[in-house]
């Protein structure tokens, strides 16, 4: 599952340097001005899960709001706290599932269209108003039990999408991705899944009275596939420079907020104009961090309540995270090209993927493998995730997978929603000494060796 | 025979209720002899495996089960905190080299996402330590949300799985052959159903411990002589002692002992029915005898009663509903093993409507595995019991 929060200000001057992040920000709340008044206006409103297939809504021009995205913003604006009462108070648990559950949360607050005696909206952005719609995919036990809570409370149609189990993996996904999307997946899953779209259209049409355009759903992909591609170059970028120009700090939250405008001309000038950004600052050497010595990935959901935990071994160890799943995924995960052939089938061939590219081995750990070289990585720091059966690995396969090849890993356990369960201090503390025990010794062997 | 659990002295001295007591405790013993004798046993993970194919290819299907007093050794190298606690415990058993002893292949349905996981897990083991003892395995690939769509693709999902169980037969197996077995499988579910009037009739003769042992045994034994001993069972059952306090529906995770239902039944209740599958679930539809083989398999498991797992809020709302009338239950447990949760987000809505019609729920969620481990669990329950018999 993929998600966006905003990152706190951070020391990183590069960061500052990015006009694609505030250009993004600003950009999404015009955006969600407009929507709003488009729902004012009475026209039907979609809440989708992230892998919801949501070319389907953009080109139908369906407004809708991506359940990941909005809990962003909720933890952004400091909801949380908030919401775990709400749910606390409604008898459900407040330990489980917080991220995805979040908005199902604000649909219990009776304050979320009002306003305080200042006369400042009480919920996120004035609260999210009611959808008609909800939609969600069956890719954990939990997910369309809280969509369907969540559209008893807005009174929205309730919809839920299927999702099979490859039994076909070759282990070079994301080489095939692109072209031969075809024969990455078993022809009955992919068969399966362009009839769920169909079924999914024929709802849709049904609720809203408006008519699927086949041509449409092409422009889409086709933008999607351009914006991707930015992606593709600005990560390639990355991984040729040393120093790189940009960490982690600067890329994620530049592109996953674009990332849910997939689709739209306006995602796709931005991931150019990102690329444009990060390419004159690479022309001109400008180096994210000046000694950078140690480049290392980052796997896992990014660390939304800790962002600067990324820069604290930049000047002590002029090591660098460089790598997260965020830009990469964007990379090679999105790109169908041939989408004229059969747009519905290639958008099936995207959406039926994208969990398991992520979570499933051997696709996530053969990817990560393949990433780690690319990038020049010298250690891997993996944050394994709690409390989410969606997001369980086979975490042994991707330490195994990367230890074997001779890159070391740190892992830890820990919910990367939950920040009462975050202690920086000890993080710090550990990856401090991994890099001074595993990456350190391991880079001047390497540095050995080519000499 | 020492019997630790509540199982009561009338039960004991029935021959056929002890010859299922016998195997619920020897698990292993059926399934030994019937290896010793050169023929293959299936094991099946998940609780949607169609026991008809592997029966119709002349294979015994037996369930896989946890062991509480197993040390975790292989599972806390492979697998992350969040499964839950006794899919971690089957877990061992099926890498540590006890069921590539025992098992020939190993049937993982997609009944939960847990056990999903566990597929993907195992298939990556067989690819990258190929050496590692573990059975070879097969995944059928459920959908269980209701619609023309998914009814389709399970078909083709069942028609694949038959073909592996073909494989592992070694031979092509007939539609007559799955007919025949799913015959078998009907009679057995009907003599559980006679058994399920003594418990949650209106005079109750089989406690909730006797019954999940009835049930339970049918996962390590022919099915044939299974349904022979629950109707004998029945019969002796028939002059049991009626048992008369409050009556009690457990809803939530597996229970694969009677631990819980003990600790229940010791407290005067008596536990009715339950919606897990080790338990009522197990024999809720039938085959339908009248279509083709591939198709009745997928009626029998795609519709029978919801799942806790796989359905939405609503529906297990009204299922709740259903099998609070079907047993006539004044109260309800809900009862969940920590990180198998996913009921959890169904509870205040099912508490909300039961208590609607008056019946009492008490919620047990976070619970530790074993039933044992969870201090101060008896006293819950008692108090909760209590509670009970006081408004009834
Ligand atoms: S299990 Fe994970 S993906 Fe599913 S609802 Fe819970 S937090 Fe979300």
């Amino acid at each position: 599952m993929a998600e966006e929060r905003k990152a706190p200000a951070t020391k990183s001057g590069v960061v500052k340097k990015l006009q694609a992040t505030a250009a993004a920000s600003a950009y999404q709340k015009q955006w969600f001005a407009g929507l709003l008044e488009r729902v004012k206006n009475g026209e039907d409103f979609g809440y989708l899960n992230a892998d919801v297939p949501m070319e389907i809504l953009r080109a139908m021009d369906i407004p809708f709001v991506v359940n990941q995205w909005w809990a962003a913003i909720c933890g952004a604006k400091r909801m949380t706290r908030k919401y775990f009462g709400l749910l606390r108070d409604a008898g459900y648990r407040d330990d489980l599932c917080s991220y995805c559950a979040t908005a199902f949360a604000e649909s219990l607050d009776p304050d979320d269209h009002n306003y305080d005696e200042a006369g400042k909206p009480m919920g996120p952005w004035g609260g999210l108003p009611d959808p008609t719609l909800a939609i969600t995919r069956l890719t954990c036990d939990c997910q369309s039990k809280i969509f369907e809570l969540f559209a008893m409370n807005h009174g929205a149609s309730f919809y839920a999408m299927e999702n099979t189990v490859p039994r076909k993996v070759p282990l070079n996904w994301f080489e095939m991705a692109p072209d031969h999307w075809e024969d990455l997946y078993d022809k009955d899953r992919l068969d399966t899944a362009v009839e769920e779209l169909k079924e999914l259209i024929r709802f849709l049409e049904m609720k809203t009275g408006k008519m699927f355009d086949i041509n449409q759903l092409e422009r889409v992909m086709n933008l999607i596939n351009e914006q991707e591609s930015w992606y593709k170059k600005i990560r390639d970028l990355i991984a040729e420079c040393h120093p790189v120009p940009v960490t982690v700090v600067d890329t994620i939250n530049a592109v996953m907020q674009a990332q849910w405008q997939r689709g739209t001309e306006w995602a796709v000038g931005h991931a150019k104009g990102l690329y444009e950004e990060i390419k004159a600052l690479a022309d001109k050497g400008e180096a994210a961090v000046p000694n950078e010595k140690y480049r290392l990935m980052w796997i896992g959901r990014g660390l939304w309540h800790d962002f600067a935990f990324y820069q604290r071994f930049e000047q002590k160890y002029g090591a660098v995270f460089m790598w997260s799943m965020y830009l990469a995924m964007g990379a090679d995960a999105y790109i169908r090209n041939h989408v004229e052939d059969d747009p519905l089938r290639a958008l099936a061939a995207r959406y039926i993927g994208m969990e398991d590219f992520l979570h499933m081995p051997p696709w996530n750990n053969q990817w990560f493998l393949q990433q780690a070289r690319q990038n020049d990585i010298d250690g891997v720091v993996y944050m394994i995730p709690e409390n989410c059966m969606q997001a369980v690995e086979g975490s042994y396969f991707i330490i195994k997978t990367l230890e074997d090849a001779g890159i070391p890993v740190l892992s830890f356990h820990a919910d990367p929603v939950d920040p009462r369960k975050w202690s920086a201090e000890t993080m710090t503390g550990l990856v401090e000494e991994f890099i001074e025990n595993r990456v350190m010794p391991v880079r001047e062997a390497k540095e050995k060796e080519e000499k | 025979m020492i019997v630790k659990m509540g199982i009561r002295e009338c039960a004991l001295k029935s021959n056929a209720f002890r010859a299922l007591y016998t195997v619920y405790t020897h698990r292993d013993d059926t399934a030994r002899r019937w290896k010793s004798e050169g023929r293959k046993v299936i094991g099946e993970l998940g609780c949607d495996v169609p026991d008809e194919l592997i029966m119709a290819g002349g294979m015994l299907p037996v369930r896989v089960y946890a062991d509480p007093e197993k040390p975790l050794v292989e599972t806390d190298k492979y697998l992350e905190y969040a499964f839950d606690p006794v899919v971690r415990a089957q877990f061992e058993k099926i890498v540590d080299g006890t069921y590539a002893e025992l098992f020939d292949a190993l049937a993982i349905s997609n009944s939960t996402d847990v056990v999903i996981r566990i597929f993907l897990y195992l298939r990556e083991m067989h690819r990258v330590e190929p050496h590692k003892a573990i059975p070879p395995v097969e995944f059928i690939d459920w959908l269980f949300t209701r619609n023309r769509l998914h009814q389709v693709r399970n078909e083709h999902t069942i028609a694949l799985f038959r073909k592996a169980v073909e494989g592992w037969a070694g031979r092509e197996i007939t539609d007559e052959e799955i007919r025949a077995a799913a015959k078998v499988c009907n009679d057995d579910r009907q003599a559980l159903r006679e058994m399920e009037k003594l418990r949650s009739g209106s005079e109750v003769r089989i406690s909730g411990s006797e019954a999940l042992v009835i049930i339970g045994s049918a996962f390590f034994m022919e099915r044939e002589e299974h349904a022979r001993l629950v109707r004998e069972v029945t019969r002796d059952a028939s002059e049991w002692p009626v048992l008369t306090g409050p009556r009690v529906f457990v809803t939530g995770s597996d229970q694969e002992s009677t631990e819980l239902y003990d600790l229940i039944e010791q407290t005067g209740a008596v536990v009715v029915g339950e919606d897990h599958n080790w338990g009522d679930r197990f024999f809720d539809r039938d085959f339908p005898m009248e279509y083709t083989p591939v198709r009745g398999i997928v009626d029998t498991y795609m519709l029978r009663e919801f799942s806790s797992k796989k359905a939405f809020v609503s529906q297990r709302v009204e299922a709740i509903g259903r099998w609070v009338s079907r047993t006539n239950a004044e109260a309800v447990v809900f009862y969940t093993n920590r990180y198998e949760e996913a009921a959890s987000w169904d509870y205040p809505k099912q508490k909300e409507s039961l208590e609607g019609r008056g019946i009492r729920t008490a919620c047990f969620a976070k619970m530790q595995y074993p039933v044992s481990a969870n201090e101060g669990l008896s006293e819950q329950i008692a108090a909760f019991t209590s509670a009970v018999r006081e408004v009834s």
